[in-house]
């Protein structure tokens, strides 16, 4: 744990001299410090996101007209699976996960997140659940049972190449990386807070990263089990989902949702903690409401839990089941509603100033109201089994995922990328940015409500001509091109902007609240010289309105114990990356004897379990006591 | 929660107050006495087999509280997060067994 010794107190037990400090490469292989993992996260979250984008791009240009055979049938699948599943839990989470870890700590003015080993950890164990996700494209095809991975379809009676393998296998491993890091999250909050912070004086976006943490620990575990049951089915033989077997394959669903329905309020309350920071930011007001925001997150989150079957209305729950999960569900409008609220009443009398961060945050609010609006619709049992399985689900996830997670992704992104790399992003391509998604956005998604009202399927990968289905799939995909565009734009930005020297300031927006503005972009790895003493909600406003520059500190100028870098976090992953490999390929038979022999005795598995377990004794039984930045350092710098 | 952080500020945490042996001594005994109850309760068996079902749950039930309120520290101030963590995953957890009870097996 990175935590200040005091000058009495200071006794160095690693000096500053026996450190070894890694360079390129090898750097970023054993950094725990959480600002270079949030930098890891978004490139890593980038290029899924990249990869899920341009299946969604296959996706739309096989549906531009009727008929079409750009792609077949299996690939079709195999790309909205492949969608689906990348852009979840490989695309967006982790760059959620980067900008917790980018601004968290700084947030509660913390000098490192709880635990930087299991942090590092985290992220190893998601880059490579993810890298074998996608080795599927050239192991053999990928994973096409939809990103819900619906029993019986997925099971190895219908699905019989490894790709559901894939699926079951990568998850599990990426899985791991995000419960550990929420279970992170949740220790680094509750216990590293500065003096002063209490949890009702917390930032919003700390407040929902905590909430989500949660949720994360509380959602994953199902989906743990649901993988190893689906992995046991296929693999070893097992029944839990197989009809002929004795399973039952609605079990599958009700694992799935128990779990997926959670992971979407994963998904959107960061988002609502980014609005929740830009918003107060560029209205330079506070923010309206803010206790029956925390109380809107915790009853979402609670609420959360307790809606799943509304996935599964059509399932033959009964009318008893069913009415009780539409109440349910159409409860969660409230506290969302309440946010929407607080937002506008945020804005309402403000000085507002519509920067990239604020445009982006003012365009989720309308966009992503639309998504929770047709979220009731879909709440109401009788109608959901008109809509089941319809182009209106897709538009309705797509609003509130594109139009709520990934526009506040947009925001936090312009709105800490000097914080996180010290540029500020170029603010005349961040509205083109801006402009080109939004309107992309809606042309791909809004058409796609009629389609569906109109009858058009989800999945299909194609569909006959005079059913008025042409021109809005047209348009629709003219849109998603736009959105392209869009992401272009902002690589681009990135790209002009990473040339341009350094040079943003402590606070580059100039009403920065909170305590991330109070140290220098990009902070030096210690964070805070000094821990800041928080004497209210928005601390650094508040030391602004009293004519401050700068926190009061909460501690004199000492040694700062900081962790050691390490390379075992991506042994292990490396480890367990193998042992999945090797146990998904268990039952094959190879060409070549000695393949066989070693894959199907578990040599390979035992090989990597051997890995990771060596690396965890090697780190259980070496005392690191990490080092001491001294204050001659501090004061030199 | 103002004199917490009035005793962070100052550099000083109380967080436990210091407790004799004789609390920790009664409750480990307690507990030997509870699972000894349940062991003699099966050793004697045949009486009436609901009954001793009925009375293991008891003695785990409260085995559970004293582990977790003396031993877990969960009855001692500071505790509330874990407390509230805790119910949490029971809660849910109970969500999935009558799920799984109720729409799997009995259907």
């Amino acid at each position: 744990m990175a935590h200040a010794h005091t000058l009495n107190s200071s006794k160095p037990l690693g000096h500053g001299s026996s450190v070894k400090r890694h360079t390129g490469l090898m750097d970023w292989i054993t950094t725990v410090d959480h600002k270079k993992i949030a930098i890891l996260y978004l490139w890593a979250g980038g290029l899924f996101f990249g990869i899920g984008g341009l299946e969604a791009i296959l996706i739309r240009i096989q549906l531009i007209k009727p008929m079409n055979d750009f792609l077949d049938a299996q690939t079709f699948n195999e790309l909205i699976t492949m969608h689906g599943t990348t852009m979840i839990f490989l695309g967006v989470m982790p760059v959620i996960f980067a900008l917790m870890n980018a601004v968290i700590p700084l947030q509660i003015g913390a000098r490192d997140v709880a635990f930087p080993f299991l942090n590092a950890l985290g992220f190893w164990t998601f880059l490579f659940g993810g890298i074998l996700l996608n080795l599927s494209w050239i192991m053999g095809g990928a994973p096409d049972a939809g990103w819900t991975s619906y029993a019986p379809l997925s099971t190895s009676t219908y699905s019989t190449t490894h790709g559901v393998d894939f699926y079951t296998i990568g998850l599990q491993i990426a899985g791991l990386g995000t419960l550990i890091g929420g279970i992170n999250f949740l220790a680094t909050i509750i216990t590293m807070r500065a003096p002063g912070m209490s949890f009702m004086r917390m930032p919003m976006f700390a407040w929902t990263t905590f909430i989500t943490s949660a949720i994360i620990l509380f959602a994953f575990p199902a989906i743990t089990v649901g993988l190893v049951l689906l992995t046991f089915d296929r693999i070893l033989g097992a029944n839990f989902f197989e009809v002929g077997g004795g399973g039952s394959p609605v079990l599958w669903q009700h694992i799935f949702w128990i779990f997926g329905h959670p992971e979407v309020y994963i998904l959107i309350l960061p988002a609502f903690g980014i609005i929740s920071e830009v918003i107060p930011t560029f209205s330079r007001k506070r923010l309206f409401g803010y206790s029956s925001m925390v109380f809107a997150t915790i009853l979402i989150a609670f609420l959360g839990f307790m809606v799943w079957a509304h996935h599964m209305f059509t399932t033959g729950l009964g009318p008893v089941a069913n009415a009780l999960f539409s109440v349910s569900t159409m409860l969660i409008a409230v506290p969302t509603g309440i946010k929407i609220f607080n937002w506008l009443f945020t804005m309402w009398g403000g000085q507002v100033r519509f920067t990239t961060p604020n445009l982006f945050a003012a365009g989720f609010i309308p966009t992503f109201t639309m998504g929770g609006v047709t979220g009731v619709m879909l709440a109401s049992a009788p109608a959901d089994f008109q809509f089941h399985d319809t182009y209106f689900v897709v538009a309705h996830f797509h609003y509130v995922i594109v139009g709520g997670l990934v526009l506040g992704l947009f925001a936090g992104l312009h709105y800490w990328w000097p914080k996180m790399f010290g540029r500020m992003l170029s603010e005349s391509l961040g509205k083109w940015t801006f402009w080109t998604f939004i309107l992309g956005f809606h042309m791909t998604f809004f058409v796609q409500h009629f389609l569906g009202l109109m009858g058009m399927q989800r999945r299909v990968f194609t569909y006959l001509p005079n059913q008025q289905f042409d021109l809005l799939n047209l348009v629709s995909t003219i849109g998603a091109f736009l959105m392209g565009v869009g992401m272009i734009i902002f690589l681009i930005n990135i790209y002009l902007t990473s040339r341009r020297p350094a040079d943003a300031s402590n606070d580059p927006w100039e009403d920065g609240r909170t305590l991330e503005w109070t140290i220098p972009s990009p902070p030096p790895e210690y964070n805070f010289k000094q821990t800041p003493l928080v004497r209210g909600i928005d601390a650094f406003w508040k030391e602004k309105t009293a004519g401050h520059t700068a926190m009061t500190p909460a501690e004199p100028v000492g040694s700062i114990h900081m962790p050691s870098a390490t390379a075992i976090p991506f042994v292990m992953s490396v480890g367990i990356f193998i042992a999945g490999l090797g146990f998904m390929f268990s039952r094959d038979e190879f060409g070549n004897a000695f393949m066989s022999f070693l894959f199907n005795n578990y040599i390979v598995t035992a090989l990597g379990l051997l890995i990771t377990f060596g690396a965890m004794l090697i780190r259980s039984l070496y005392d690191d006591h990490g080092w001491h930045i001294e204050p001659e350092e501090l004061e030199g710098r | 929660m103002t004199t917490d952080q009035q005793s962070k500020v100052n550099g000083v945490k109380h967080r436990h107050r210091t407790e004799g042996p004789q609390r920790h001594i009664v409750v480990f005994v307690f507990s030997i006495v509870l699972t000894l109850i349940a062991f003699a309760a099966v050793a004697a068996g045949g009486v009436n087999p609901t009954f001793t079902v009925v009375l293991l749950l008891i003695m785990a039930v409260l085995q559970v509280f004293l582990q977790m309120g003396f031993w877990m520290h969960l009855k001692d101030k500071g505790h509330l997060l874990p407390i509230i963590f805790m119910l949490g995953g029971f809660f849910i957890a109970g969500t999935c067994i009558i799920m799984a009870l109720y729409w799997v097996w009995w259907d």
